[in-house]
């Protein structure tokens, strides 16, 4: 077995040993809060045979470990079950909105990486000078405000007083798009309709970017911290002794070193846009799965809460393995160490 | 014989928040084609920083304050333009570190860094051509399993390779002069010592003369031709070295060699005893200047 | 301590910082002096000077009942603050046991202790705090659980991987040799070790539990009206876009202001204290 396999086994093992341990937690969340979840889903109006029936149904009157288990059973089949806000599965649901948010975050992770790691190589090469000076002030920025507060600004200015990006939503109504992947950026390709998708990516921009501001920000400030670091390596110093341009060290061999530290927490961050999603598909009206989240939470309905942080909660996961194999291919101390380091 | 290195008296400051510090008072040497120089001293005492004036490092340093003439080949490096300068680097001088894991790249194999070095001076060359080229240089400095080490990344090498594989670098491109600093202090010494036998060796064959920095007079003694040694930003006695060995003159060149035979190997000596005589002028050895 | 400060003070970015800071700061102690309408900060109504644009009465202009936008900002400042301080106060010490313990003590202990922080890890912390606030009533205590419960665990990752690597120090290894209790060498010895980076953590946190906590209450799961917080005044607001520009641009300049202040500061200490994680 090869030491990234094994790296890669282990760390899917953790993955599923904390994914049981998020679904107990949120399990549990939304079993001990005060209020019975039957009497909640029925409303006031509801007669108590009625509710005695859903209790019996949904087995809340057996202890809270067994009514977990019949959770896991349903949950390997993959039922979710009903969402009492819809009246629907919840798989079904979610199966619905996932994909505009996915599309939304991927895309803001794009930005994310393609705009802060060369504002952090550039601050970082030009470090103590102007370029880094307003790097650093303008990351900084970045990450002191919610994403929600960056929406409102950039829609305000690029959306109202300069209309060049529309105001909200994945695509104007006059395109009937075919649902194949869910990303209306490949579906409007998938069908070839060129204009359509002009339009989508020009909806998914300000959203995007709104999203990304304090990623792009965090990524430049972490990029730039390792690669300051780094320069001061004597690796570093003998390719300047060497005579390697600047620009090459920086982006070459300072900046590869540098990438290794700082992917575990762009990773976080990236994922940490799944949850900040919420925010900015409040502001620009994105269809995705925000709007279904605090639907179902204003309305209480505990099985769509729960599939709704499982769901999130395993992408996170997944961007995490990706992140640490990322690391794996980049690092060859791990790629040809014997054992997979923690 | 003409001088590949001359410097005449060069000063460095510092500029901190405490105010300008001076930490090379006006030291001058030279070295001659295919010449071995050593600069000897304590650490801190301006051998390094002298190497990375040379390379035109520290000039890049808003902070460092140089004066004093420098001269490579004859020509006048203070009035060559910064990129004219820079292209000298790597490709007719070169520089050897002190520990030679660490001064190689740990995430790119060997054979990267090496194209790279080879790169220098033959930018078009294709990575076929200097796999091959390298392949000889490493034959050159022992090193037969030239696939294995350059598919290799430093942590997977033995320090003693790496330096032998740093040595290669340091010759690929045919510099005329090679700056060691304190080369292999940070391996073992038996190893130390079979690694500054081969780069003797190899830059006798070559020709290329070397500044070979050091606080270590044992090794200085097999490695130099000359010898000039530096106390406190100053050159306080020069000469060849056999002559300074046998008669050292200066005060500081006497504690400096009774402070060697205590320590065997690399460790730095220490001098303890501050003594005026170490600030005496400076002694120079017949035969030394023309 | 003194030199910490010295420094701060001469950085001219960090000086912003510390001003920032204290503006916001006393602005929240003082708001009963500083705000023009301290009434304002309850459920007033004034239907003749709603929705007006910033003028010489109202810097900020006036919200859609006619409250005064400056005056809610003030105390909005108060409640982020408090809040702010509440989580860290109680996370902080929480996740420093777990993680001084799981690091110092090892073996079983370290095992469960590091995967249950995994766990909370593991959620997206924003997404955490909303689920809490689904099945929880929507309240400035709740808010302060919520934030709090997934606040802790970024403490105990910190100090158990500075308390996992001075395990292996000489110091400890003495203090265990001279027969230290477990709880002696965690708390005397290694304890100290951590604080640089704790308090570090804790300026920059500062900003970061704001925007937590504004986000809650943009999305309406925070504190409530008419309690004024900067997230749910950016919430009303955004409705009344573009025309009524003041109601969202306002809350949210406070909070990047706020935020910015703490992060100029944190940022400062991190470079001085030299803990950078």
């Amino acid at each position: 077995m090869t030491p990234v396999l094994r790296l890669l086994a282990r760390r899917l093992g953790i993955s599923l040993i904390v994914l049981v341990g998020v679904s107990m937690l949120i399990f549990g969340i939304a079993r001990v809060i005060p209020g019975d979840p039957a009497r909640i889903a029925l409303g006031p109006n509801a007669t108590a045979e009625q509710v005695d029936a859903l209790r019996e149904s949904l087995h809340l009157n057996e202890a809270i470990p067994v009514q977990y288990g019949y959770f896991v059973k349903d949950l390997l089949r993959g039922d979710l079950g009903t969402s009492l806000y819809t009246n629907r599965p919840v798989t079904q649901d979610i199966a619905q909105f996932l994909p505009a948010t996915l599309e939304l975050v991927l895309f803001a992770g794009i930005l994310m990486v393609g705009i802060g790691l060369p504002l952090g190589i550039w601050s970082a090469r030009y470090r103590g000078r102007w370029p880094d000076h307003v790097i650093r002030l303008v990351s900084l920025l970045g990450v002191s405000a919610p994403s929600f507060v960056w929406a409102v600004i950039l829609m305000l200015l690029f959306a109202f007083f300069l209309p060049i990006f529309p105001i909200a939503g994945r695509i104007s109504d006059i395109y009937e798009i075919e649902r194949v992947t869910g990303f209306l950026l490949i579906d409007t390709l998938l069908a070839g309709n060129l204009a359509a998708f002009r339009d989508a990516f020009w909806h998914i921009v300000l959203p995007a970017f709104a999203l990304a501001v304090s990623g792009i920000g965090q990524a430049a400030r972490l990029t730039r911290a390792n690669m300051v670091e780094t320069y001061d390596k004597p690796y570093i110093e003998m390719a300047q002794a060497y005579g390697f341009r600047a620009r090459r060290i920086a982006r070459k061999y300072a900046f590869k070193p540098s990438l290794i530290p700082s992917l575990t927490i762009i990773g976080l961050d990236f994922a940490a846009m799944l949850g900040n999603a919420f925010l900015v598909e409040a502001v620009f009206a994105w269809p995705g799965l925000s709007r279904y989240g605090v639907a179902v939470i204003l309305r209480k309905d505990l099985n769509a809460i729960i599939g709704t942080v499982l769901i999130i909660s395993a992408t996170f996961l997944i961007v995490n393995l990706i992140v640490d194999l990322l690391i794996a291919f980049l690092n060859p101390r791990i790629r040809y160490s014997q054992r997979g380091s923690s | 014989m003409r001088d590949v290195l001359r410097i005449e008296d060069l000063v460095l400051k510092f500029r901190g928040y405490t105010g300008v510090t001076e930490v090379l008072h006006g030291i001058s040497l030279n070295i001659r084609a295919g010449e071995r120089v050593a600069l000897v001293g304590e650490s801190g005492s301006g051998k390094s920083v002298t190497a990375r004036i040379v390379l035109g490092q520290l000039q890049e340093l808003r902070s460092a304050q140089v004066q004093g003439g420098l001269y490579f080949e004859e020509q006048d490096l203070n009035r060559l333009s910064r990129r004219q300068w820079h292209a000298l680097r790597g490709t007719h001088m070169s520089m050897i570190f002190q520990d030679p894991t660490s001064s190689l790249n740990p995430v790119f194999t060997i054979g990267v860094q090496f194209t790279e070095v080879l790169r220098r001076r033959d930018p078009k060359l294709s990575k076929e051509a200097a796999a091959k080229r390298a392949g000889e240089l490493l034959n050159s400095v022992s090193i037969h399993d030239h696939a294995r080490v350059l598919n290799a990344y430093p942590f997977q090498l033995s320090g003693g390779m790496n330096q032998r594989v740093a040595i290669a670098m340091a010759l690929a491109n045919h510099p005329s002069l090679l700056i060691a600093d304190e080369p292999g202090t940070a391996l073992d010494v038996t190893v130390q010592a079979q690694t500054l036998h081969l780069m003797h060796d190899l830059v006798e064959r070559t020709g290329t003369a070397v500044l070979f920095i050091s606080h270590n007079l044992g090794v200085v003694r097999e490695f130099a031709d000359r010898i000039y040694v530096i106390y406190r930003g100053r050159i306080v006695e020069q000469g060849p070295t056999q002559a300074v060995f046998e008669n050292p003159r200066h005060a500081y060149t006497r504690a400096l060699m009774a402070a060697v035979p205590r320590i065997t190997g690399g460790g730095v000596p220490e001098i303890q005893d501050m003594d005026g005589a170490f600030f005496d002028p400076l002694e120079v050895h017949g035969e030394d200047r023309p | 301590m003194k030199r910490t400060l010295v420094i701060l003070l001469r950085n001219p970015l960090s000086l912003i910082g510390v001003i920032l800071v204290a503006l916001v700061v006393l602005s929240a102690i003082f708001a009963d002096f500083i705000a023009p309408f301290p009434e304002h900060r309850g459920s007033v109504v004034d239907f003749v000077n709603f929705n007006k644009a910033p003028n010489a009465t109202n810097i900020m202009g006036t919200d859609l009942v006619g409250r005064d936008l400056f005056s809610r900002i003030i105390y909005a400042f108060r409640i982020s603050l408090v809040l702010g301080v509440v989580v860290l106060a109680i996370a902080t010490p929480i996740g420093t046991l777990v993680g001084l313990f799981a690091g110092y003590v090892g073996g079983k202990t370290e095992f469960i202790l590091m995967r249950l922080t995994d766990v909370f890890l593991s959620i997206p912390p924003l997404v955490l705090a909303i689920a809490m606030m689904g099945v929880l009533e929507p309240t400035l205590m709740n808010a302060m659980l919520a934030v709090t419960a997934m606040w802790w665990p970024w403490y105990a990752r910190l100090v158990y991987n500075i308390a996992r690597s001075e395990r292996e120090e000489g110091y400890v290894l003495a203090a265990e040799v001279i027969g230290a209790s477990t709880p002696h060498i965690a708390l005397r010895e290694i304890l100290p070790n951590c604080l640089p980076a704790i308090l570090t953590k804790m300026t920059l946190d500062m900003g970061f539990v704001i925007i937590i906590a504004s986000s809650l209450s943009f999305l309406g799961l925070g504190v409530q009206p008419p309690t004024p917080d900067l997230g749910s005044m950016v919430a009303e607001g955004a409705r009344y876009l573009p025309d009524s520009w003041w109601l969202t641009v306002f809350p949210g300049l406070a909070i990047l202001i706020a935020v910015f202040g703490f992060n100029l500061v944190g940022d400062a200490l991190r470079e001085i204290l030299g803990a950078d994680q």
